[in-house]
């Protein structure tokens, strides 16, 4: 997987760089968007990470020509400015996501692993994560034999951690796919659900699936 | 009393004060003179009818001649005023947010139009100033966000690394931690910034505004678990509001989550949401120490926060009253506070009904 950062502040981009890497993708850098329309011309990338206030061309403007050549790479959308009219125009202009400054990296590692895997979601309307098993048709959820019960917000919550198993998802990520708030609340309603799912899939059950990583997100994997 | 009250008033004194003059130096010219004058050439009977004759016309004419002059001096105060009301009224219209907006002048030239010009440059200074400030705040808040972006990502990637000191790494996620925070105020004072300059567009639409109270209502429970607070949905109307999801979402999930955060263990929190005349009524009650009525005027200010002592366990950061009011006013609404110290503290919400909602109501 091969992905370009186009970012002005270096600092930025040298650390986006480094966590990119970590997760074993390639990654090129570029500083304005006129370097970028040319190196995506000359080769083909897995996603973009596009910041859209640049010096010269802005990101908008690097985005929609992309669009105009058909180029359909992904594009995550970087912004400081973080208006909600500027994500719809985004997402308008063809981006595939958006995600304002400052962002947390373990949140926009995650989303680009979304982004370059796109179309590589499960489709299976029964999810398995070892013995956890979850019925998206009845919404039934299952732990080896034993039938757990949800809520609709933890069927969502458990629904979205399964499909994306194995990946690390970050709580604004999770905010957004199930609760639908592309605001941060402030709250720790999150922690506290992941904490109730918990209980419910996890404690009564080895081994453990669903595990934390502080400060960043949770995942489910079935490698402890 | 008003101006033209006091100026009538004093012109019909005036006048009938000049009328008896003009009276008293006519009776003794005409009559006291002329009673003199016969008396000393004929020595005879004089007719006192004059006297009379004269008396009655300064009482009867004068008294009409008041009258004209009290109502001519009602109208011209009324003409010579009416500036200066048009002036009152237009100033009357004047507030924070449209300083912008000039006086017409009354094109007369007179005393009033200097006045009318001196108060429009009052306002065009006070704009710029006040525009001075939103724009500082705008800039201050989007200039924090490059170093917050930096601060964070570098210290996030020092998490990551494994050869990490168990001490080292703590401190880091601590670090983090406070950075977040720090990023967080920024975003509310960012959205406060863009609200106060008109910047933000809610994406009006029509909400059912009982499914995000039930939506908001399982949320606050789940937040009240852990401190053993129980919440309770009193009534809940079927209700349509115009308004943007989301931001009326983040208004409601900023209530409950005040309302948990600011309760006493084993405490609770109410909530209802009904019809009140043309408005959706939204009441939230929870629990708790209260809020004294010396700051309770206040806890609507930016960065205000209560009582000192409570700070240090309850994390926020002093802006979610002032966006929860910015939120509300968006839509056209109000929002109260009411408490009683050491017992209960009530938020409520009105908000506009949408317009197929107040017909079939």
């Amino acid at each position: 997987m091969r992905v370009l950062v186009v970012e002005d502040e270096r600092k930025t981009a040298s650390f986006v760089r480094k966590a990119l890497q970590a997760e074993g993708f390639a990654v090129d850098v570029c500083h304005n968007g006129d370097d970028a329309l040319a190196a995506t011309t000359a080769t083909p990338f897995d996603g973009l990470i596009l910041d859209i206030m640049l010096p010269g061309r802005d990101g908008l403007s690097v985005l929609c020509q992309l669009r105009e050549r058909k180029n359909t790479t992904p594009v995550l959308l970087l912004s400081a400015r973080g208006e909600v009219n500027e994500r719809v125009e985004g997402l308008n202009a063809g981006a595939d996501d958006y995600l304002p400054k400052p962002f947390e990296l373990a949140e926009l590692v995650a989303r680009v692993r979304a982004l370059t895997r796109r179309g590589g979601d499960n489709k299976s309307t029964v999810l398995r994560v070892a013995d956890l098993t979850l019925d998206t048709l009845t919404h039934k959820a299952q732990r080896g034999d034993a039938t757990i019960e949800l809520t609709a917000r933890e069927y969502r919550l458990l629904e979205f951690l399964m499909r994306s198993a194995g990946r690390l998802c970050g709580r604004m990520m999770i905010l957004e796919k199930v609760w639908d708030y592309n605001f941060d609340p402030g709250t720790n309603l999150v922690d506290v659900y992941i904490r109730r799912l918990r209980e419910k899939i996890d404690a009564n059950f080895e081994p453990k699936l669903l595990q934390t990583v502080r400060g960043t997100g949770y995942f489910l994997k079935e490698q402890p | 009393m008003t101006i033209r009250t006091r100026l009538t008033v004093w012109y019909a004194a005036i006048f009938s004060v000049s009328l008896l003059v003009i009276g008293v130096s006519m009776y003794s010219e005409l009559v006291v003179e002329q009673r003199a004058k016969i008396a000393r050439h004929l020595g005879g009977s004089v007719d006192e009818d004059a006297g009379t004759d004269i008396t009655q016309i300064i009482f009867f004419y004068g008294g009409a001649a008041v009258a004209v002059g009290a109502l001519g001096g009602w109208w011209l105060t009324r003409r010579a005023l009416a500036p200066v009301m048009a002036l009152t009224a237009a100033v009357e219209k004047i507030h924070e947010n449209n300083l912008g907006g000039k006086i017409p002048y009354s094109g007369n030239g007179d005393e009033l139009d200097r006045l009318t010009e001196v108060f429009n440059a009052m306002t065009t200074r006070l704009n710029e100033s006040f525009h001075r400030i939103r724009e500082f705040t705008l800039h201050a808040s989007h200039e924090l966000k490059t170093p917050l972006t930096i601060l964070c990502g570098e210290t996030e990637t020092e998490l990551r690394d494994e050869s990490l000191a168990p001490a080292q790494h703590d401190r880091a996620a601590s670090q983090l931690d406070e950075l977040r925070r720090l990023a967080r105020i920024v975003d509310s004072l960012t959205l406060l910034a863009k609200a106060d300059a008109g910047q933000i567009v809610l994406a009006t639409e029509t909400v059912r505004l009982d499914e995000l109270v039930r939506d908001n209502f399982a949320d606050a429970q789940i937040l009240a678990e852990p401190l053993d607070i129980k919440v309770k949905l009193e009534k809940c109307e079927e209700i349509f509001v115009r308004g943007d999801r989301h931001r009326l979402r983040q208004l409601l999930l900023n209530l409950a989550d005040n309302a948990v955060k600011y309760n006493q263990a084993q405490g609770s929190v109410t909530m209802s949401l009904r019809r009140s005349g043309e408005m959706a009524e939204f009441t939230i009650i929870n629990t708790g120490a209260g809020i004294s009525p010396e700051i309770l005027p206040r806890v609507f200010d930016r960065f205000f926060r209560g009582d000192p002592a409570h700070n240090s366990t309850t994390d926020g950061c002093g802006l979610g009253l002032s966006i929860a009011q910015w939120i509300v006013s968006a839509h056209g609404g109000t929002i109260r506070i009411a408490s009683e110290p050491s017992k209960l503290t009530m938020v409520t919400v009105h908000l506009p009904l949408s317009a197929p909602e107040t017909k079939s109501a």
